[in-house]
C-alpha cells in the first residue's frame, strides 16, 4: 500500500516537473522565434510606432507621479539623516545614485508591467480566444510577425526611455526638497547631482532596465499569445502575466545587482 | 478539388473523426451537417492545416497537405478563405481595414485599387456606409458579412464557412445562406460549410454530408440524402 502511494507520488511529481519544463521550453521557443523574426528585419514600422505610442502614453503619467514622489521622499529622509552627521549637502548624491542605480529601473519596470504589460497580454489574449490569431495564420500572415514582434519590441524601446524620464523627474523632486526645505542652493544641488553620477552608475541601471524590458515583453506576449478559455481565460492569463513579470523583475534585479557590483564595484 | 481519404483524428484520447472519405469537386457547395460536438469544425480545420490527421490524407488540387512546404502553404492559403464562427475580425481595425487587410498583405495593388476593390466587395455583401466603423459597433449579422467579404476578397478559389448562421434569427440565417451561395456562384468557389442549420443547408447545397459519431453516415445531393434509409439521417433531417 505504502509502496503504491509512493510510486504514485513520484509519478505525479515527475509529471508536474515534466509539464513545467515543457512549458518553459515552449516559452523559449516562442522567444527565439520572435527574436529571429526581429533579426531578419521583419519589423512592421507602423505597428511598432502605434505600440510605442500606446505603451508609452499609458505609463507616462503614473511613472511621473511615482518618480516625483520617490525623489521627494528620498530627499526628505536623506536630508534628515545626513543633517545629523552634518553632511546635508550630500543629499543630492544620495537621491541621484539611489534613483539611477536602483529605484527608477525597478519601480518603472513594475509600473510598466502593470500597465503596458497587462495591456499587451489582455490584447493578445482577447485576440487568441476570438480566433483572431488563428485567422491571421489562415490568411497567410505570421501572427508572431504581425501581432507579437511589434509589441515585444515596443516594450524594449519604451521602457528604457521611461526609466530615464523617471530618473530626471525623481531628481527634480529631490531638487524641490533641497531648495525649499533644506536651503541648499539649486545650482549646487544640480552640480552635485551631475558630479556624483558617473557612466557606470547610469550604465548599470540601463543594463538592468534592458533585461527587465525583455523579460516583461516576453512574459506578457507569451501569456497573451497562448491564452485559452474565453473571457475568463483572458483575465486569468493577464493577472498571471503581471505576477510573473513582477517576480521576474524583482528576482532578476537581485541577481543582476550582485553581478554588476561584483564586476564594477 | 478537395479529396479526404481515410481520415482519423483523436483529440484528448477521444476518437473525434473516424475514417472520413469525401471528394469535393470544384465549384461545388458542400454542407457538412451534424450535431454539436460531432467534429465539424475539427474536420474543416483539417482542410486548412490547423489540425493534422493521425491517419489518412487530405489532398487539395492534387497536393497532399502533409507534404507541403511553407511556401506552398502560403500560396495555397492565399487561394482559400475561412469564415470563422464568430467572424474573428480584428477589433483594432475598422471594417474597411479588415476587408482590405488580405489585399495589403498579398497583392501589390495601389491604395486606390485596394479601396475600390474593398468597397466593391462590401457592396456585394450588402454593406455600405459602415467602412469606418469598428467590428464592435456592428450587429452579429453585419460582422458575419464583413468576415465573408474578407474571406473572399483575394478571389478565393475555396471558401470554408464554420457555422455561418449560428446565433442569427431565421430571416438573417436565410439571408446569409443565400449570400454565401451567391458569392460562391459569383466567384465560382468551392465552398464547404459546417452547419446544423438543416433547412438552409438543403436549400443552398449541391452536396450534403451528415456526420454522426465522427463518421459520415450519408452523403450526396440533397435529394439523395433525403431518400436515405439510415435511421439517424431520417430522424435528423425530419
Ligand atoms: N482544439 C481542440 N483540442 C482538443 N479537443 C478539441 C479541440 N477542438 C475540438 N475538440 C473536441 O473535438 C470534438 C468535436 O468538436 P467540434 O468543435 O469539431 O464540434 P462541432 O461539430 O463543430 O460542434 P459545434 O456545432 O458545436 O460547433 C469535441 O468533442 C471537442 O471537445
Ligand atoms: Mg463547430
Amino acid at each position: 500500500m505504502q509502496k503504491i502511494d509512493l510510486f504514485f507520488f513520484y509519478r505525479q511529481t515527475f509529471l508536474i516537473i515534466a509539464q513545467k519544463l515543457s512549458g518553459f521550453g515552449r516559452a523559449l521557443y516562442f522567444f527565439a522565434d520572435v527574436c529571429s523574426l526581429g533579426l531578419k528585419g521583419k519589423i512592421r514600422l507602423s505597428e511598432l510606432m502605434k505600440q510605442i505610442y500606446e505603451q508609452g502614453m499609458q505609463s507616462v503619467v503614473v511613472v511621473a507621479l511615482t518618480s516625483a514622489a520617490t525623489g521627494i521622499v528620498l530627499a526628505l529622509q536623506g536630508y534628515m539623516m545626513l543633517e545629523r552627521f552634518g553632511a546635508k549637502e550630500k543629499v543630492a548624491s544620495l537621491v541621484a545614485l539611489s534613483l539611477v542605480r536602483e529605484l527608477s529601473p525597478v519601480f518603472t519596470s513594475l509600473i510598466f508591467s502593470g500597465k503596458a504589460g497587462a495591456r499587451v497580454t489582455a490584447e493578445l489574449g482577447a485576440m487568441s480566444v476570438n480566433n483572431q490569431i488563428t485567422a491571421t495564420k489562415v490568411m497567410g500572415v505570421d501572427p508572431l510577425e504581425f501581432l507579437v514582434l511589434p509589441r515585444m519590441l515596443a516594450c524594449v524601446l519604451v521602457l528604457p526611455i521611461l526609466v530615464v524620464f523617471s530618473q530626471v523627474i525623481g531628481i527634480m523632486g529631490g531638487y524641490l526638497v533641497a531648495v525649499f526645505q533644506a536651503d541648499i542652493p539649486g545650482s549646487f544641488y544640480i552640480h552635485q547631482t551631475l558630479r556624483s553620477i558617473n557612466y557606470v552608475d547610469f550604465l548599470s541601471g540601463f543594463i538592468k532596465t534592458f533585461f527587465f524590458a525583455i523579460l516583461i515583453g516576453w512574459v506578457c506576449c507569451y501569456q497573451g499569445y497562448y491564452t485559452k478559455g474565453g473571457s475568463i481565460g483572458v483575465g486569468h492569463y493577464t493577472t498571471r502575466a503581471v505576477a510573473f513579470a513582477y517576480i521576474f523583475v524583482v528576482l532578476s534585479n537581485t541577481v543582476l545587482t550582485k553581478i554588476i557590483l561584483t564586476f564594477w564595484g | 478539388m478537395i479529396k479526404i481519404s481515410h481520415l482519423y483524428k483523436s483529440l484528448n484520447r477521444e476518437l473525434v473523426l473516424k475514417d472520413i472519405d469525401l471528394t469535393i469537386n470544384d465549384s461545388e457547395i458542400w454542407v457538412i451537417l451534424g450535431q454539436s460536438g460531432v467534429g465539424k469544425s475539427v474536420l474543416l480545420q483539417h482542410m486548412i492545416g490547423l489540425f493534422h490527421p493521425d491517419q489518412g490524407a487530405i489532398e487539395i488540387n492534387g497536393l497532399r497537405l502533409d507534404h507541403l512546404t511553407a511556401q506552398q502553404w502560403l500560396d495555397l492559403r492565399r487561394t482559400m478563405g475561412y469564415l470563422f464562427q464568430e467572424g474573428a475580425l480584428y477589433d483594432f481595425m475598422t471594417v474597411f481595414e479588415n476587408v482590405a487587410f488580405p489585399l495589403q498583405e498579398h497583392t501589390a495593388l495601389s491604395v486606390l485599387e485596394i479601396k475600390a476593390k474593398a468597397e466593391n466587395i462590401l457592396q456585394l455583401v450588402g454593406l455600405e456606409g459602415v467602412e469606418r466603423k469598428y467590428p464592435a459597433q456592428l450587429s452579429g449579422g453585419m460582422r458575419k458579412r464583413v468576415a465573408l467579404a474578407r474571406a473572399v476578397i483575394l478571389d478565393s478559389k475555396i471558401l470554408f464557412c464554420d457555422e455561418p448562421t449560428s446565433g442569427l434569427d431565421p430571416i438573417l440565417s436565410r439571408d446569409i445562406s443565400n449570400l454565401i451561395r451567391d458569392i460562391s456562384r459569383h466567384f465560382r468557389t468551392t465552398t464547404v460549410i459546417a452547419s446544423h442549420d438543416i433547412a438552409n443547408a438543403f436549400r443552398i447545397a449541391d452536396k450534403v454530408a451528415i456526420l454522426k459519431d465522427g463518421q459520415v453516415v450519408a452523403q450526396g445531393t440533397p435529394q439523395e440524402v433525403r431518400a436515405s434509409q439510415n435511421d439517424f439521417v431520417r430522424e435528423f433531417i425530419h
